[in-house]
């Protein structure tokens, strides 16, 4: 029997695979040519890219639509400030990053579980609101000026080591990052558990009769999407050398979001696609024009209305009927 | 698997189960017992209170009053997936399929429970058991062919099969089904029915059935339920003949 669900996985896989040969490309053609400046955009994308990862998992398969999403981007990045200007070490940045994921999941899970649907939006929405808020105000924390100095890193992987200095390094690395974030979600939502997660979005009243309690998942997916959130966040510093509250700000969540519909949410990969897309578009149509985000507007209400899947309900259908093709016995 | 080390006596015990919803009293003080391996059947006129004392027994909603004991065991307000673990499970009267998903999800889904806690982090491929108990539902419910049809696109009746085959699909011991027959044709109801009938060998069923000649040929006993109270049960051809029964049927006070 063949198992639609695993195909779409299956077809993610392969459009993963796909980013990394360009991701490849890019590295290959920036390093020769010594380029700074699209080598830091194309890290960017993928750090942003995670954020959207997370926002997927939440919507695309639980059904839960977080317009708060980059508390969690945020919190990874100024815990990762924080230990970076410390330690210096990339380590310890991400160790603690992934703990504040799971902490950060856990507590604005089990807030915003309470409620649904236009509920779980707003008070997600409202978390990141006062969070943002509470940075901003926090001298300690560089108030609006947010947190600068931190330091270039030599990242230590036992027989080589790479410098956050080089783009293109530090490309590869983001790059490594976010594929193996993806595979893990990808991983995770192609179990029993993600498909108890698809359930919660397609019906949640009846899983509790399936035998599985509808808290504990959406708090599962919620700390899931957090961690991701979190982790991606905590490469922000270090491309960047600063943090701002503004990575708090709902513009950043609501990117987020529109990431997710132009790539096609439920397909994890797209939300990767979806942010090189609205990478290239901010940056080639912010060449032209201060009013870049008119048509981002634009582009966002043609994707919603015409292509409801996204970037992915265009190119994927052709991959799965192969794979379905492929795959039958 | 488990040799019979369930107590004898009724497999479901219900007494003086009760709830209201502002002044109205749904269930009103109902206490049965349901034997092992047998149909009871529940009737009653609509609006008595039938899917409301599902509800209660399923976990859906809490009791007011009252007590639910499941093969002696207290279950009285659990939730429904602590239910569904201590061997109990439902269908719905107004399906609730997971609509978007394929068939065989559908039943996956209900029969992922079957295998060890751990299998829910391993890929979906590797529970088999899950598996097998899918393709045997497929077939035992005829949509084998449907296996990956969406459910939202499937027929009434079909809809109305894969509802029962999602509830029996965790192996359950005590089986609710509310009005399983709801809405099909003559054809698809008989058959239904006889589906019912083989479910019955290992399995405890409580049914909601309206169409009393199903009524009469499925049941092992039937309770009949009336503005929220029982007020007759017994044999079926002992309960059709009750004076008490027809008159809430036909509304002679
Ligand atoms: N959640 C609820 N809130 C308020 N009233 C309710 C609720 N559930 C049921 N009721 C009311 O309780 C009474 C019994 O309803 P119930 O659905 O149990 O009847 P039933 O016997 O299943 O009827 P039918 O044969 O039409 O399915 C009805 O008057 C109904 O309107
Ligand atoms: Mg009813």
């Amino acid at each position: 029997m063949r198992d639609e669900l695993t195909i779409k996985s299956h077809a993610g896989y392969w459009l993963a695979a796909l980013l990394l040969l360009a991701g490849l490309v890019v590295a290959g053609v920036g390093f020769a040519t010594g380029d700074v400046f699209y080598l830091r955009l194309a890290s960017e994308a993928l750090i942003f890219g995670g954020l959207a990862l997370s926002v997927d998992i939440l919507l695309g398969y639980t059904g839960l639509l977080s317009l708060g999403q980059a508390l969690h981007f945020g919190l990874g990045a100024y815990v990762s400030a924080l230990a970076l200007i410390a330690t210096q070490s990339f380590w310890t940045a991400m160790g603690v990053a992934l703990a504040a994921g799971v902490l950060g999941g856990l507590v604005g899970g089990f807030i915003a579980n309470r409620v649904r649907g236009v509920y779980f939006a707003l008070i997600t929405f409202g978390m990141a609101q006062v969070s943002a808020k509470v940075v901003y105000n926090t001298r300690s924390l560089g108030a609006s000026d947010g947190l600068i100095g931190v330091p270039v890193l030599d990242i230590n992987f036992g027989f080589f080591s790479l410098s956050s200095a080089s783009p293109t390094a530090f490309f590869l690395l983001a790059l490594a990052i976010l594929l193996l974030l993806y595979f893990l979600a990808a991983y995770l939502l192609d179990t029993p558990f993600g498909r108890l997660l698809i359930a919660v979005k397609a019906n949640e009243r009846r899983v509790p009769f399936l035998g599985y309690r509808t808290a504990t998942l959406r708090l599962g997916s919620y700390v899931l999407a957090a961690t991701i959130a979190t982790l991606s966040g905590a490469l922000y510093p270090m491309l960047r050398g600063f943090v701002s509250p503004e990575l708090l700000f709902f513009s950043t969540s609501g990117n987020a979001v529109i990431t997710v519909i132009l790539g096609g949410a439920g397909t994890l990969v797209g939300a990767l696609y979806g942010s090189v897309l609205l990478t290239v578009i901010k940056s080639v149509v912010g060449s032209w024009t201060e009013h870049h985000l008119i048509v981002i507007g634009l582009l966002f209400m043609v994707v919603v209305i015409f292509l409801p899947n996204g970037l992915m309900g265009l190119i994927q259908p052709g991959i799965r009927a192969r794979l379905a093709r492929g795959g039958r016995r | 698997m488990t040799a019979q080390r369930a107590p004898a006596g009724p497999i479901l015990d219900v007494r003086d189960l009760s709830i209201s919803f502002g002044g109205l009293k749904a269930v009103d003080g109902v206490s049965f017992n349901a034997e092992r391996n047998r149909i009871t059947t529940i009737i009653g006129p609509n609006g008595a209170g039938k899917s409301t004392l599902f509800n209660l027994i399923s976990g859906a909603l809490a009791p007011r009053r009252g007590r639910v004991l499941l093969e002696g065991r207290d279950t009285t307000g659990a939730a429904p997936h602590r239910l569904q673990a201590a061997g109990l499970a439902r269908s719905f009267q107004i399906t609730t399929l997971f609509f978007a998903l394929s068939v065989a999800e559908n039943l996956r889904l209900g029969a992922q429970t079957l295998e060890p806690a751990a299998r829910l982090w391993l890929p979906v491929g590797s529970s088999v058991r899950a598996r097998r108990r899918v393709d045997e539902l497929l077939e035992r419910f005829r949509l084998t062919d449907k296996a990956d049809y969406p459910a939202g696109k499937l027929s009434h009746g079909e809809q109305r099969r894969l509802e029962i085959a999602v509830a029996l699909a965790g192996a359950p011991r005590v089986l609710l089904l509310d009005e399983p027959t709801q809405g099909m044709s003559h054809g698809d109801t008989a058959e239904t029915a006889e589906l019912i009938r083989g479910l019955a060998s290992d399995v405890t069923i409580l049914l909601i059935e309206h169409d009393i000649g199903l009524v009469m040929t499925l049941s092992d006993h039937v309770i009949v339920m009336h503005q929220g109270r029982k007020i007759a049960e017994g044999m079926p051809e002992a309960v059709r003949a009750d004076p008490a029964v027809q008159a809430a049927y036909f509304g002679h006070v």
